[in-house]
């Protein structure tokens, strides 16, 4: 399906707009509740956050070496991949070395980004989601539509009928049932658990370790259970000290949902040691760049790589909530998915979600790490049409869009010159009553006319004002 | 005091009496208003669209014009915003930046300029009536102009401002986006005139052109049985200067 078809479909699809607005709503009210009544100054620490995050970009060489360092030190396995195919491979040869053909796995968007399981599924390794939201996708074959509650587009009762269809039981719409359904699915599951697969929200350079946060306990399972565990971790995630990361958790998850901390916090500094009765006895973490040094060196975007994955810019994203993340095309959706999507994986692919965007600017005023994202969009919009094109993978294979050039030169030409301005409202004044009959036959009036009246007019502004008392009409 | 009137695009193509009532509430305060004949468009058109050459040269037609050091007092969050902001940005760098930022520091939106400049106090002369506000996207996050907008709406004594749901919410005008994206654009408009309608007021006010024309068209479409009216009109007709 083409782009144009895709957000024709969802945009239409009243069961997801409604799905989506309802929880998109209910996340940005417990947010503002949660900030209002609990955090002196938010606003002092999102810019604290700031602050530590551009900090470690700034950086970043340093840090990783730092961390891969104490990492390894700790027992801890650290590879580096420059790209998915790399990132695929180092996480196949672990399973293969290891004899796993099933590989469990914690939320990770990540993992999504390098399209993990549809590689292992290839070379014959099934990998099972664990988080809830991604087993209701899972079961039906659909992507993330959002990057912190996947499956958010799905109502209790649609998740019911994919349960009843997928896993053969009785059709449920309480949320305790589902829960006992999907519980009892994943014991199974989790009882021939050898490897284990998540993502990092922090990776702490001073100390070696990783943090994991999650809500369902499932995270932990496939982190402590297994034999095996490999983290996957986009190279931006590094902080330097456990007070950076404490900082930045502070900030993501009143973002994120609402709660003041996660049920689960899972901190991993090493394999299991001697005088431990559980844990894994192998632990990998993967580094990941697949385009990310490319963004650090743009001085343009580089803040994009602040970026701790919350989702609450999707969550106060006006469009995003007409149309859900999969209209996106992409692993990221939404203010955040519109600027990093084009960058990470080619302007000529993902440039038209720039569209997507009515610059109302909701999202940068809620950015937990001040990413100015409307600014990041427009100038992106730049980037497509600009003569002297920067270096953004995929801009010349962009078509031109030499209508629309067209008429933002004549626009500039008609805003520089007096003369052609007031013929121009002269001629609305004159002619705009009259257009009606025409308006399904003019561009820009037959999209207006869709769902408004025909627009009234009145441009005599400058007819009356000439004679209006007391004005200095200069 | 003197002050220069930047009547925006919209508002002189759509707006004429409104524009004419925010000259008279100036003048009904004591401020004497310049008004430029040749002035145009802030330039947002093409801005919004990333079409950063184009814009400068409306952006700097705009300094050029309001030379004077007088304020410029703009009836539109998303205009003034865009002049006392993107102005900056635009020209950071380059050989017009100081002129820039000595142009932006002297951009008011104009409920601004009345409640926190002119601390102007209004009577309010008319009937008991509902009203509902909507926010404008730029003039809440970047004039940030919409308390002292609220503010005045608020201190007339026999109207009673009834709070949308979801204010902040964009209300899907967001200018060519509008016409590039129509689909969305119209199911964000729908969104807000459900909001608006459960509300049972009269009006809908809001102080912005851009907004007031797609949701004017809206409701006109559906037949409702709200009247919208732009803030400045409202204001003047209120104190029985319009
Ligand atoms: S861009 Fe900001 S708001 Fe959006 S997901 Fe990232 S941190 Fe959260």
């Amino acid at each position: 399906m083409n782009p144009r078809q895709l957000i024709h479909e969802k945009v239409n699809d009243k069961q997801l707009n409604k799905n989506l607005e309802y929880v998109m709503y209910q996340l940005q009210g417990n947010r503002k509740k949660l900030i209002s009544e609990r955090y002196g100054d938010w606003e002092a620490l999102r810019e604290e956050g700031k602050k530590v995050k551009q900090n470690a970009l700034s950086r970043l060489p340093e840090l990783l070496e730092r961390f891969e360092k104490n990492a390894t030190a700790n027992g801890i396995k650290v590879h580096w991949s420059k790209d998915n195919d790399e990132a695929n491979e180092i996480i196949l040869n672990i399973a293969k070395e290891n004899n796993i053909n099933k590989i469990l796995k914690g939320k990770s968007m990540a993992s999504e980004e390098i399209g993990l399981n549809h590689y292992l599924e290839k070379k014959g390794i099934k990998a099972i989601e664990t988080d809830l939201g991604e087993v209701i996708i899972q079961l039906i074959g659909e992507p993330p539509v959002h990057i912190v509650v996947p499956a958010i587009h799905k109502n209790r009762f649609e998740v019911g009928e994919i349960f009843e269809k997928h896993l053969h039981v009785e059709r449920y719409t309480e949320i305790e049932d589902l829960n006992r359904v999907a519980r009892t699915y994943l014991r199974e599951e989790f009882h021939q658990l050898k490897m284990g697969l998540s993502g990092v929200n922090f990776a702490i350079a001073d100390e070696g370790a990783i943090w994991l946060l999650e809500n369902e306990g499932n995270g932990r399972m496939s982190t402590t259970v297994s034999d095996i565990h490999v983290a996957i971790c986009g190279i931006e995630k590094v902080v330097e000290s456990f007070d950076n990361a404490v900082l930045l958790n502070t900030l993501l998850i009143p973002s994120a949902t609402g709660q003041s901390v996660t049920t689960y916090n899972n901190i991993i500094t090493s394999p299991r040691k001697e005088s431990d009765l559980d844990g894994p006895k192998e632990v990998h973490v993967v580094l990941l760049d697949n385009g990310r040094s490319g963004i650090l060196s743009k001085k343009r975007y580089s803040a994009s790589l602040r970026c701790i994955r919350c989702g609450t810019c999707m969550n106060h994203c006006p469009v995003y909530h007409k149309i859900g993340g999969h209209a996106y095309g992409a692993t990221y959706p939404g203010p955040i998915g519109e600027v990093i999507s084009p960058l990470l994986f080619g302007i000529d692919k993902y440039g038209y979600t720039l569209n997507l965007c009515s610059l109302c600017g909701n999202c940068a005023e809620v950015c937990p790490v001040k990413i100015p994202l409307t600014d990041m969009i427009r100038d992106l919009r730049n980037e497509k049409v600009k003569d002297n094109k920067d270096d953004i993978l995929g801009i010349n294979n962009l078509p031109k869009n030499n209508a629309e050039r067209k008429n933002m030169e004549i626009f500039a030409e008609v805003a520089t010159n007096p003369k052609k301005w007031q013929r121009l409202m002269w001629f609305i004044d004159k002619f705009a009553p009259f257009g009606k009959p025409f308006a399904p036959f003019i561009n820009g009036l037959k999209q207006w006319t869709t769902c408004r009246a025909y627009p009234k007019m009145d441009a005599s502004f400058h007819k009356k004002i000439k004679n209006m008392q007391g004005v200095k009409y200069e | 005091m003197k002050v220069y009137f930047f009547g925006t695009c919209i508002g002189s193509a759509a707006f004429s009496e409104s524009l004419i009532c925010s000259i008279k509430l100036l003048q009904h305060f004591g401020v004497e208003v310049i008004y430029k004949k040749d002035q145009t468009c802030c330039g947002q058109p093409s801005y919004n669209n990333g079409y950063y050459e184009e814009t400068k040269k409306a952006a700097l037609f705009n300094m050029q014009l309001f030379s004077e050091p007088y304020p410029v007092i703009v009836p539109s969050g998303s205009c003034a915003g865009m002049m006392m902001h993107d102005y900056i940005t635009l020209f950071e760098g380059t050989e017009h930046e100081n002129m820039a930022k000595e142009f932006s520091q002297r951009v008011y939106e104009l409920s601004d300029f009345l409640h926190k400049e002119l601390k102007v106090t209004l009577e309010d002369k008319g009937n008991p009536v509902k009203v509902t506000w909507h926010s404008n996207c730029h003039a809440l996050r970047v004039a940030k102009s919409v308390s002292s907008s609220k503010a005045l709406l608020k201190s007339l004594s026999n109207v009673e401002l009834v709070e949308l749901e979801k204010e902040t919410t964009c209300c899907g005008f967001g200018g060519t986006f509008s016409v590039k994206e129509p689909e969305i654009s119209k199911a964000m408009v729908e969104s807000k005139l459900q909001d608006i309608l459960n509300q049972k007021v009269e009006y809908l006010i809001a102080g912005d052109g851009g907004c007031l024309l797609n949701i004017t068209g809206a409701l006109e479409k559906i037949n409702a049985n709200v009247k919208t009216m732009y803030l400045y009109e409202f204001l003047a007709k209120r104190i029985g200067i319009a």
